[in-house]
């Protein structure tokens, strides 16, 4: 075949899908690629960053330590709302999107950050930063910036995969999971070791609540429609196979695991805790990944 | 005040593809984008297997999910019953691209405006032409407006949407067998709502719960 019309047929049809076939759109269960392929993947990006951040905020609160709440904020603010303006087609008109928290989960979730950016500020340059009344005001801010992500994508009923019951209990662990793994190795590598050791208790709650939800989301999808399935079975399989084992199995769930296991009782050292937080790192992005790429419309045309 | 409609009669259409080129055609569209699709699929086990054909555009949803998704208010439903795109206010955060169970939204950035009907040949007069009378604004979110400019020109000039042509969506006018019938389903007394009676029209996925304008006769 010749260049030419190699690449008038790689133009007409190409490899993604996105060709000159329109009688086949929908027919089959199809894959939403607008929030994960392409630029969509800023929005990953975005949802992880905001939600680790508001995570880390969160259980600084409890700590009562600082660089905690200055960083997460950061990161919150920073990395997790400067990558979400670059998702956008129209950045500059970024400021309407709080016209409508009436029906819109995004608009509801700008507010949400408005007010944490604006209160968090507050707290970290206030002397008293620890008062009750702020502590609790912080924290609903911070669990409503945590399931905000999966919150958008929950409320959206023609994805089985995202509209299931256990995603929003599943971002909320996995955001107080992965802060306090950050806040962990904060205090492995500024404090006294026993504070890390003490902290270890916890750190084995949140990794068993994290690994349970993980298993009743792809139980309750499965279940829960033949789209819903078609969704767990594509991330078992395919292209997403080897990041749901690598990704999901090796790094969110087995490495932690085996270092929990090492630390079991509180005998940590920086350098596990710095593997564990690496490992929960880059197993949540994918844990996040394969939920956010294996979601599926139901087909218009009902094939039997 | 109307609220348009369509009913497609898919016994009669014969998949001629006649509505996606007209509509391509009325709003001068790139390739790859259709506000208007004729589905082919297949219902049964050989040898009783048969065809299903179903020709999809935006179902102007009365309850409609990407409205209640769009945060900027950019996607509304207007008084008459047809979702609109105000391109000056959409931030191309693709929410309700994602939401639309029925998916027929596109979203227009560079990369769809750069596509050319011949390529690696540059583009068309056509294709220039079309850029200019019908612009689209980048990074925003495209879809089906039923022809609404038709339908005001033709209201204006005293016309009936789905009698007169000047006055009725292109792929309406184009159908060879007449499969698609347009008009007020608001008036009980309208072509579309005596043939959604008699031949028991019904809205595509009923189940997505979104009150699609659009109902088929199968």
């Amino acid at each position: 075949m010749s260049n030419k019309i190699h690449h008038l047929v790689q133009t007409m049809f190409p490899p993604d899908g996105s060709g000159l076939k329109p009688y086949e759109w929908m027919v089959n269960p199809t894959r939403q690629q607008q929030w994960i392929d392409n630029q969509g993947i800023f929005l990953w990006l975005a949802f992880f960053f905001s939600e680790i951040g508001a995570g880390l905020y969160f259980v600084s609160l409890f700590y009562e330590f600082k660089a905690g709440l200055i960083l997460g904020w950061l990161i919150t603010l920073i990395l997790g709302g400067a990558i979400h303006i670059l998702y956008l087609g129209n950045p500059l008109r970024a400021w309407r999107m709080i016209m409508k928290p009436k029906t819109s989960e995004l608009s509801r979730g700008i507010w949400i950050i408005g007010v944490f950016a604006v209160m968090g500020f507050l707290q970290i340059i206030s002397g008293s930063s620890f008062n009750v009344v702020f502590n609790i005001i912080m924290g609903i801010l911070c669990l409503l910036i945590i399931s905000h992500g999966f919150a958008t994508m929950n409320v959206i009923r023609a994805l089985p995969a995202w509209s299931s019951t256990m995603v929003l209990p599943l971002s909320v662990i996995s955001g107080v999971w992965v802060g306090y793994q950050l806040l962990q190795f904060m205090f492995v590598v500024s404090k006294p070791a026993e504070i890390a050791s003490g902290m270890e208790v916890w750190a084995e709650v949140f990794f068993f609540a994290y690994v349970l939800c993980i298993i009743l989301y792809a139980w309750g999808t499965y279940h829960s429609s033949e789209i819903g399935k078609e969704s767990i079975i594509m991330q078992g399989t395919g292209e997403l196979k080897r990041i749901s084992l690598i990704g999901v199995g090796g790094l969110g769930v087995a490495l932690p695991l085996i270092l929990t296991l090492i630390m079991w009782g509180g005998d940590t050292n920086a350098f596990w805790i710095f593997l564990r937080l690496a490992s929960v790192f880059a197993g949540d992005l994918a844990v996040r990944y394969v939920i956010m790429k294996s979601a599926v419309y139901k087909p218009l045309l009902t094939r039997q | 005040m109307p609220r348009w409609g369509m009913v497609i009669d898919v016994k009669r259409c014969i998949a001629c593809w006649g509505c996606t080129i007209a509509c391509k055609e009325e709003h001068f569209l790139p390739p790859g984008v259709f506000f208007n699709r004729v589905l082919i699929g297949e219902t049964g086990k050989f040898p009783s297997s048969s065809k299903l054909i179903y020709p999809i555009l935006c179902n102007h949803c009365s309850d409609a999910a990407c409205v209640e998704a769009c945060p900027t208010g950019a996607t509304y439903v207007r008084e008459d019953g047809i979702v609109a795109i105000d391109d000056t206010k959409c931030v191309g955060c693709r929410a309700c691209l994602v939401s639309c169970p029925y998916q027929q939204r596109t979203y227009y950035d560079q990369k769809v405006k750069d596509k050319e009907y011949f390529p690696g040949q540059g583009k068309t007069e056509m294709e220039l032409i079309g850029e200019k009378l019908y612009p689209f604004k980048l990074g925003t979110v495209i879809k089906c407006n039923f022809c609404s400019e038709r339908i005001e020109d033709g209201l204006k000039k005293g016309l009936t949407p789905g009698k007169d042509e000047d006055a009725s969506p292109a792929c309406v006018n184009i159908c060879p067998v007449n499969a698609r019938v347009f008009g007020d389903l608001d008036d009980p007394n309208s072509e579309i709502n005596r043939m959604i009676m008699e031949k028991k029209g019904k809205q595509l996925r009923k189940e997505f719960g979104t009150e699609p304008a659009v109902y088929y006769i199968d």
